[in-house]
């Protein structure tokens, strides 16, 4: 079996190194560095930010832990940087040795779809090759969105590539979206000293979260006096010498050194040859699949964002999993009830499962247990008090179905939801589960246990 | 100890009345229980408040409480030193530790709060 994978980004590399360890003969054409958006532009970069950003903010609050700092500090734009180029490289360099170890051949360069059979790449330096294969699988990923309304020039208006390029720290930054991507750069840069401001055209801040995590989500982002506008659209932007004019449907006008615009994402399903061949895509170009992760066309496979639906790291992993084994003879389909997500703000948001209100939609009967981390002894520990976890379980099994955390390593804590989710268990699993103290997982037992109302850290109701 | 030129609310705030207007704090009780306040949030000035409705939210290591305005006005000034340092609550809940100042709507409300005695026994009640 000869596979061929466009895109080497958390989708694609792991699909060829799973069908490469199912016996197929693969080879992926990239045309920037493996590792795609995840690796180079998005999860790991940022989070090698929020890894220096937390140690100033713990720096500044020394004090509280018994801890005297005589002198200075000062965070250093470039040194950061330098730091991510770093972890980057290594991972990249991990990515190509996996695929050396498992004979995976990797070409660079763009890639186009001539046939279901053949693949013609052109490498950077214009030398054109043309690829026969079996079957192929699409994972060329997406881009920050751009609208005409914000003309990027990759200096004052900038996307989350660019802002984790700078190298000085900017006076003061207008993100525009209050998203996911929006939220972590504004805790990032408002640590750093920059003066932020987030506008949001809906009514909060992640919106797609539970609402109760959206709205502590926000008292925290004020607590750090990181302005939020919601309800409000920045209609146009304006570069001028003093700094960048941003003009709001309500008629404010905002100066700005620079203006973050995280909206959303474009999908990678343009000049790679799918028109030509009947591919079938949806109105936002999103490759239509179907849970086998196939197209319309036999023998082409897509995964990952280029597919549209939600845009994780995780998702396009697994979807890539799916193809790999479908390709390679061992029926599997992509199921997406337990997916965990996380945003990387301080503090740290996590979810899996039904959003309150999803559940209220879907008409199911289900009981809430909440548990505030400030009744933990270690988050008092650690200094780290604010947040809650929330668990939702259903009303006549009990069954979880559905986990929100903010807080203190929410984005580790929420996978004993999740497994307990995958494996249909009832809120009672995890509060009848020994739990070791002192940890913060006492607080994901504490709150399956007020589901009953029979938590012991909470006062009487 | 407690005052005795101040209204007090039953959800443990006072309010301290000159003229048109009405300065508004928790009582040393209400701060005893939170414990150490680590965060205040401040109405923002203009905004208007009802009688028994929420005006601020206090932040202690315990808990996260309401703060319930017992009277009803617009909000003229609010006491920023708290932001940065909310501790001062704990430290001087009737004075350096006041919360905001309204602007007095309706004085026949006063009529419905708790002397210094009355509130001495409603507290000594209600921890019973």
């Amino acid at each position: 079996m000869r596979l061929t994978i466009l895109g080497a980004g958390p989708g694609g590399y792991v699909a060829a190194v799973k069908a490469a360890q199912l016996g197929a003969s693969v080879t992926v054409v990239e045309d920037k560095e493996v590792g795609g958006t995840c690796l180079n532009r998005g999860c790991i970069p940022t989070k090698t930010m929020i890894a220096s950003t937390e140690i100033l903010s713990k720096i500044k609050d020394l004090d509280s832990f018994g801890i005297e700092l005589n002198g200075s500090i000062t965070p250093n734009l470039s040194k950061i940087i330098a730091k991510i180029n770093r972890v980057v490289s290594t991972q990249v360099k991990g990515i190509k040795g996996l695929f050396k170890s498992w004979g995976i051949t990797l070409k660079e360069g763009r890639g186009v779809l001539i046939s279901p059979n053949e693949i013609e790449v052109t490498s950077t330096d214009g030398d054109k090759e043309k690829i026969e294969t079996d079957k192929i699988i699409i994972a060329t990923g997406s881009r920050p969105a751009q609208i005409p309304a914000f003309p990027f020039d990759g200096k004052k208006i900038i996307s989350s590539t660019e802002a984790l390029e700078l190298t000085n720290i900017p006076k003061s930054m207008l993100v525009v979206g209050a998203g996911v991507v929006g939220c972590e750069f504004a805790c990032i840069y408002r640590e750093l000293g920059t003066e932020v401001t987030v506008i949001e055209m809906l009514p909060r801040a992640v919106a797609t979260e539970d609402h109760e995590i959206s709205e502590l989500l926000e008292k925290e982002l004020k607590k750090k006096k990181i302005k939020l506008i919601t309800n409000i659209k920045v209609d146009r932007v304006d570069v001028r010498d003093d700094g960048v004019h941003a003009f709001l449907s309500d008629g404010k006008e905002l100066i700005s050194e620079k203006v973050l615009v995280s909206i959303g994402r474009a999908l990678n399903s343009g000049d790679i040859g799918l028109e030509e061949i009947g591919v079938g895509k949806g109105s936002r170009g999103e490759i239509a699949v179907n849970n086998k992760m196939e197209t319309n066309v036999p023998g082409i496979y897509a995964v990952g964002d280029v597919t549209g639906g939600i845009l994780l790291a995780h998702i396009a992993s697994r979807e890539g999993i799916v193809a790999a084994k479908n390709i390679m003879g061992i029926e599997d389909i992509i199921d997406y009830n337990v997916v965990p997500s996380a945003i990387f703000t301080s503090p740290e948001v996590a979810s899996v499962g039904l959003r309150e209100n999803q559940a209220i939609e879907k008409g199911i009967k289900f009981r809430t247990g909440r548990f505030q981390f400030r009744a933990l002894g270690k988050a008092h520990a650690i200094g780290e008090i604010n947040g809650f976890i929330k668990i939702l379980s259903e009303e006549s099994t009990d069954k979880i179905i559905g986990a929100h955390i903010i807080g203190p390593h929410a984005s580790d804590l929420i996978h004993e939801a999740a497994v307990a989710m995958n494996a249909g268990l009832r809120a009672r699993d995890i509060a009848g589960t020994i739990h070791a103290h002192p940890t913060l997982s006492e607080g994901v037992m504490e709150a399956a246990e007020d589901v009953h109302g029979e938590a012991i850290h909470v006062p009487k109701k | 100890m407690n005052p005795d030129d101040i209204k007090y609310h039953k959800e443990h705030t006072w309010v301290k009345v000159s003229g048109k207007k009405a300065t508004v704090g928790i009582t040393d009780y209400a701060q005893d229980a939170l414990g150490d306040i680590v965060y205040i949030d401040l109405p923002e000035i203009d905004i208007s408040v009802e009688a028994n409705s929420e005006i601020s939210e206090i932040e202690s290591t315990k808990a996260t409480s309401s703060v319930i305005s017992p009277v009803s006005g617009k909000v003229i000034e609010v006491n920023e030193e708290l932001s940065e340092s909310p501790e001062i609550i704990n430290e001087d809940p009737y004075g350096k530790g006041w919360i905001t100042v309204l602007e007095l709507e309706n004085s026949s409300e006063l009529d419905d709060l708790m002397d210094v005695s009355e509130y001495e026994k409603y507290v000594e009640e209600e921890s019973k």
